[in-house]
């Protein structure tokens, strides 16, 4: 059987770079890794790191669709594997009313393929080619649930007691998150290929606002990305992620700001910090200090790590 | 040059092995996947290389440090020396056969899994200050004690499941049910089936201050921790002092003489200063995991912090947004003049749902009624 495969470790960097997602080796390497042995991908990060665009990318490079399954506290069978449609059984046995047949014959009519509702994981299990399956935000469904899931990815069957066991044709890719509001199960980390993303580095930060920021000037994506990186040492109750960079910036933008200063970072301050205190600390003297450093290592050309290193320091008084 | 895949198949398990020694969750599984990658990549170039063994072998980010670390000193410090004195090294096998589960290393390690595990260090006090003596125990104490954690336990650790049985009477309906009863009797009415939610446990969370302030207590309250550990299983127990140990596998024992002996022996710093806020600090980086919003955090300490109030403030205040529920019970509350007005406790008490004394039976009666009162569980809906 031929599958699809995504080349090398370089090819889907270009791959990856021209769906508009700056990634480095490491991403696509576990990517790569994933689509070749066939194994699920764990993904674990911080809010707001890129973790859900990997599926979405991945399943734009191999073709496929992508099927979501957004966990949530309380996510049940109903709502991730299947249901009945019910209105639809209802109006059969009106139309049938009279029609002479038994209830056995009836019964079996409306618990029958037609009558049924696939949700995403029974959707990704009879798709007519391998699709990527996404399971957002893992984390928060609760054991009982990460047991059945663990099942159905080691066997690729479900079993609906009406029609009996439906077997996958094709076995998905397999996308998970997690952002580690709860440990996960041994067995379900064993079972995946794992990668962790973390906060993006000055360089990587720098190259998604240009990219993702149509008509920003190279100095202020600039001082944004350092500005983000002196943010990210505070002690902050929510640290904000890439998304939050990629709002801030629209703002400034918007605002039109050519250069970070007291007065335009306050103004947005509600882009980046989502807690009052973290909002507090933010507004207080160094705010000041990190605008200093900023504007001083972008006017005198000094080497980016020295002034990279000032900036973490700063965060700690 | 064609990579030697017959020496490289043992040095990734011999890799996999010492990573597992120390603590990262790998086995033969990982080593396999991590072979199967290696042929996927291309294995001359190091950074390649190093992605493929790392996207194979750990699991979780506690362990990348691990990798890191052991990757430099194997596979770029180490490799030149050790390759030396092995001349014996097994013939260059296929790519495709070096790979495979069946290669010898990968059975051997098999085999020796469980050397393996004792490889691992065993734990050793470090802090050996003073070790308690539980002789003392009034046996009519103890029952009393424990009938009353088991209703307390069984008022904190109830909630509802998602999932549903056959009820005669509720407020759900059971479509599925309904519509073949409505089958069944040819189109007319016949009635509704219902079904009702399950009753599901909480887990539960004990963290206990057994440091020199808590002394005449912690005997009494480790029967606490004792008590409703056997009455629920699903509880984790901590106990601290100046720093955090997990309990739930000494205390998980049928006999309570064996696992307090163990207990005694296996806890450091007994009777010790008390960082609360550390501690909880603690908990949190190491087993935060454990939290989650069908999670009861049960604390019993008497909120004499000798650390910094700020650290147990913030540990609190992410201990509380975390878990369904927070109570505390301190144990010198029932004690006449006592307020709580120890710096660590006024911290503390803004996160706290329920404030409770646990000094004696009596107290332990009463906590049962208030939660009798009011339902713990997160209300639903």
């Amino acid at each position: 059987m031929s599958r699809p495969t995504l080349g090398d470790v370089e090819q889907i960097l270009a791959a990856l770079a021209q769906e508009g997602y700056i990634a480095d080796r490491e991403i696509a390497t576990a990517i790569y890794l994933s689509v070749e042995l066939h194994k699920p991908l764990l993904v674990e990060g911080a809010a707001g790191v890129g973790k859900t665009e990997i599926a979405k990318v991945m399943a734009r490079a191999l073709d496929t669709d992508l099927i979501r399954l957004q966990c949530y506290e309380g996510l049940d069978v109903n709502t991730a594997l299947y249901e009945w449609n019910y209105q639809k059984q209802m109006l059969r046995i009106r139309l049938e009313e009279g029609s002479g047949r038994t209830p056995e014959e009836k019964e079996q009519t409306i618990f029958s393929e037609p009558f049924l509702l696939r949700r995403p994981l029974l959707q990704a299990i009879t798709h007519p080619r391998a699709p990527v399956l996404l399971v957002d935000e893992i984390d928060r469904v609760d054991e009982e649930f990460e047991a059945f899931l663990l099942e159905l990815l080691s066997d690729w069957q479900i079993t609906i007691p009406e029609i009996g066991t439906i077997r996958a044709q094709h076995v998905p890719y397999v996308v998970l998150t997690s952002n580690r509001t709860r440990e996960l199960s041994d067995a379900l980390r064993r079972r995946c290929l794992y990668l962790w993303i973390d906060y993006p580095s000055f360089e990587k930060e720098l190259a998604i606002v240009l990219r993702k920021v149509p008509g920003i000037s190279r100095q202020l994506a600039e001082q944004i990305a350092a500005f983000l990186h002196a943010v990210r040492a505070l002690d902050l109750q929510k640290v904000p992620g890439v998304a939050e960079t990629l709002d801030w910036s629209a703002a400034l933008l918007r605002l039109h700001r050519d250069h970070l200063d007291r007065e335009a970072v306050e103004r947005t301050l509600g882009c980046l910090f989502k807690h009052h205190e973290d909002q507090r600390v933010a507004r207080g003297p160094w705010l000041d200090r990190v605008l200093a450093v900023i504007a001083d290592a972008q006017r005198d050309g000094q080497s980016l790590q020295a002034a990279l290193d000032r900036l973490e320091r700063l965060a700690r008084g | 040059m064609r990579p030697d895949f017959g020496s490289l198949t043992e040095h990734v398990v011999e890799f996999s092995r010492r990573l597992r020694a120390r603590g990262v969750l790998c086995g033969p599984a990982e080593t396999a996947d991590a072979l199967r990658a290696l042929r996927a990549v291309n294995v001359l170039d190091r950074e390649a290389f190093r992605l493929a063994l790392r996207t194979t072998l750990p699991h979780r980010r506690e362990d990348l440090g691990v990798f890191d670390a052991l990757f430099v000193a194997y596979w770029q410090t180490g490799l030149a020396q050790r390759s030396e004195g092995q001349e014996d090294r097994p013939e260059p096998q296929a790519v495709a056969e070096a790979a495979s589960l069946g290669t010898p290393s990968l059975r051997r390690w098999a085999e020796e899994a469980t050397e393996g595990e004792q490889e691992l260090p065993g734990y050793s006090p470090v802090e050996v200050l003073s070790r308690k003596d539980f002789s003392s125990f009034r046996e009519d104490e103890l029952d009393v004690i424990a009938r009353l954690v088991v209703a307390i336990a069984r008022r904190i650790a109830t909630r509802w499941s998602r999932r549903r049985r056959r009820a005669r009477r509720s407020h759900l309906l059971d479509m599925r049910r309904t519509l073949r009863l409505h089958l069944r009797w040819g189109g007319e009415f016949p009635g509704l089936a219902f079904q009702r939610r399950k009753v599901r446990k909480h887990r539960v969370v004990l963290l206990c201050d057994v440091s020199g302030s808590m002394d005449v207590y912690s005997r009494f309250l480790i029967q606490f921790v004792y008590a409703l550990q056997d009455a629920l299983g699903r509880v984790e127990s901590f106990v601290f002092s100046t720093s955090l140990t997990r309990v739930t596998e000494e205390l998980r024992t049928r006999s309570l003489r064996a696992a307090l002996d163990r207990l005694s022996q296996r806890v450091p710093n007994w009777s010790g200063g008390t960082k609360i806020g550390s501690s909880l600090r603690q908990f949190l980086d190491r087993y935060g995991g454990l939290l989650d919003r069908h999670t009861v955090v049960l604390i019993v300490s008497d909120g004499w912090d000798t650390g910094e109030v700020e650290v147990l403030r913030r540990a609190m205040q992410e201990i509380r947004s975390r878990a369904a529920r927070v109570i505390w019970l301190n144990p010198l509350l029932g004690s006449p003049g006592y307020q709580p007005l120890t710096r660590g406790m006024q911290a503390a008490l803004p996160y706290v749902h329920v404030f409770a004394s646990a000094h004696n039976a009596d107290s332990l009666r009463e906590l049962e009624r208030v939660l009798a009162r009011g339902r713990v569980g997160r209300p639903r809906r």
